[in-house]
């Protein structure tokens, strides 16, 4: 069958040997385009938060101090609430999402799977926003009233905006697990009951040790979208400066209120900062950190995903 | 792709000159934004109003021609227009407002009904940090500071340091618009922070008189604020780039009138005639 622009794999204008077609000529177009704005980005964020790492070294990666007025930039306290609040968010979401693709895929009934995935979609498209102002209304006040035995200073905590957190990035580890629930052949299920396993033992020998992959990629996949999110985590996790525990394991800094990565560059400072170079470069650098955590994110998941052989254990 | 791109810059710079962008304070907002209500409705006029930053949020676009009013609720600072050498601002006051330590309920009841500048000054400092310093109950303090370049921090910092300048650093819970800070202290046990006195409801959340060192108190009466007696308080500003034209000239010109300062009035601000 011809088209206008040839089918795949037909010889065009290309020398003899080559082969070409349009959609490898744009898809290589559009690749090339994403990975100039990458360089472009990385490279302006690199040049304009010059001036801080002039003024502080690498104090601005490990300094506990962020006093604008006082030219103090001390990012650590910051990554330290984002790591929280995602660990959190991971530490909530996870467990249930994948329960939930358990439930979906593997015990309910085909004609009732595809209304609850859709449902659970739908979740995804609500606007952060939205989120964020239940989260003042709704969680912040229910979390204020949980924690009270332990006298919190507010409802604002690192670990309200975590289980804030934990909600949005749900629906990403419950559709994806899912689908790698899908990619499971369906003939290794009859088989391994076939063999007398139960069905949770069909699920947990045979099906989870498969979509390990899957599920991985999901569960780096949501980690990056907790990082990056902003206005929910901005509205209840009370914006405070300069919390770093002096024991990194202390759990009662969960319960006070903190500031993220993307809670300070979401703020008024970013408003002050404009005009004056070096507040400015400050804040430009936090969106550099953050580039640079969640490309970590990513370059960690693509090692997971494409570097380990599946074992042998499933084969039967 | 090229001709995408300026169709893209062609249409975001007629919308520019169609719409009616105007953004800052959260405290000049409600008169703001009904009287661009009214005008949309009567006029057709397209306008979009938003509080993105508070006054300093106003400032900056309006710098940036991302807005051509801002909404400002404190004086303009040398710093301000030494950051925008290009700008010529120009401040229309609409009207004044006055800025008040609020407390969640449980402090009202408590019986602290007023606080001094040296109390205030303590709390900020982290010296004083439970109400029973303050004849109140036995209840931590907590302090929702407005953050930093909102108009209402601005005139707080003024009233303690002389100068926002001046100000120690200081790490507190922080709250942006003024709905953000209502909320939060109406839910909070022990909770102070400071908000434009017309939004204390005296419902969930109370505005606190100010003590002097004679015993006596001062409360952010028209009176008080007119006379220059109470001392938090501040003007409410439309700036624009130059002399308003045009939209943006009927849109101040409304404000101005008799209608508009109604509408300054209705929101609990104190209108021009009633400063005089």
């Amino acid at each position: 069958m011809r088209t206008l622009f040839g089918h795949p794999g037909q010889q065009t204008f290309l020398p003899r040997g080559v082969r070409c077609n349009w959609t490898q000529v744009l898809s290589l177009g559009f690749t090339l385009l994403s990975v100039v704005f990458l360089a472009g980005m990385v490279l302006l964020f690199l040049w304009q938060s010059l001036p801080v790492w002039r003024h502080s070294g690498v104090d601005f990666l490990f300094g506990d101090r962020w006093f604008f007025r006082q030219s103090e930039f001390g990012v650590l306290p910051m990554i330290y609430g984002t790591l929280v609040v995602s660990g959190i968010a991971l530490g909530v979401s996870v467990p249930l999402g994948i329960g939930a693709a358990v439930f979906s895929f593997e015990i309910l009934p085909s004609t009732y799977r595809l209304p609850l995935k859709i449902m659970v979609e739908l979740l995804s498209g609500i606007p952060s926003v939205v989120y964020g102002l239940l989260g003042i209304l709704f969680l912040r006040n229910w979390v204020y009233g949980l924690l009270t035995p332990f006298d919190p200073l507010s409802g604002d905590t690192l670990f309200t905006a975590g289980l804030l957190l934990g909600v949005m990035v749900l629906p990403t580890i419950m559709t994806l697990s899912d689908d790698a629930f899908g990619s499971v052949p369906a003939h290794q299920r009859l088989a391994a009951r076939g063999l007398g396993l139960t069905r949770a033992e069909t699920i947990f020998q045979v099906v989870l040790p498969q979509a390990r992959r899957g599920i991985m990629a999901a569960v780096l996949l949501a980690f990056g979208r907790a990082l990056g999110e902003t206005i929910a985590v901005f509205l209840v996790v009370g914006r405070m400066d300069n919390v770093l525990p002096e024991n990194i394991f202390s759990l009662r800094p969960f319960i006070e209120a903190g500031q993220t990565l993307t809670s300070k560059l979401g703020g008024s400072e970013t408003h002050i900062a404009y005009g004056d170079p070096l507040h400015w470069a400050a804040m430009v650098g936090l969106a550099l950190v953050l580039l640079a955590i969640a490309a970590g994110v990513t370059f960690c998941a693509s090692f997971f995903i494409q570097g380990k052989e599946e074992p042998d254990a499933t084969s039967f | 792709m090229a001709a995408i791109g300026i169709g893209l810059m062609m249409t975001s710079k007629l919308g520019a000159q169609d719409i009616l962008k105007i953004n800052g304070s959260s405290t000049v907002n409600p008169p703001a934004a009904e009287a661009a209500e009214i005008l949309r409705s009567e006029k057709g006029f397209a306008i979009h109003i938003d509080t993105q930053g508070g006054s300093s949020g106003g400032i900056s676009q309006l710098a940036d021609g991302l807005a051509q009013i801002g909404m400002s609720s404190k004086h303009l600072s040398d710093d301000d227009r030494s950051k925008y050498p290009g700008i010529n601002f120009v401040e229309t006051r609409i009207g004044e407002d006055a800025v008040a330590m609020i407390v969640s309920g449980d402090v009202w009841e408590g019986g602290v009904r007023s606080l001094t500048k040296e109390q205030v000054r303590g709390i900020y400092e982290g010296r004083i940090m439970n109400w029973k310093e303050l004849g109140g109950r036995d209840q931590r303090i907590v302090f929702f500071n407005k953050e930093p370049g909102r108009g209402t921090w601005e005139v707080f910092a003024k009233w303690i340091y002389g100068d926002a300048k001046l100000a120690p650093p200081v790490s507190f819970l922080e709250v942006g618009g003024n709905e953000e800070a209502r909320n939060k202290v109406a839910s909070t046990r022990g909770a102070l922070s400071q908000l434009s006195s017309s939004w204390a409801d005296g419902i969930r959340v109370f505005a606190l008189s100010i003590g002097e060192e004679a015993g006596s108190t001062l409360d952010p009466t028209p009176a008080n604020i007119a006379s220059g007696k109470y001392p938090m308080s501040r003007p409410l500003y439309l700036l624009t780039n130059g002399q308003p034209q045009g939209m943006t000239k009927e849109y101040v010109d409304f404000l101005l009138s008799e209608r508009g300062q109604e509408l300054v009035r209705k929101h609990g601000y104190l209108s021009l005639n009633q400063l005089e």
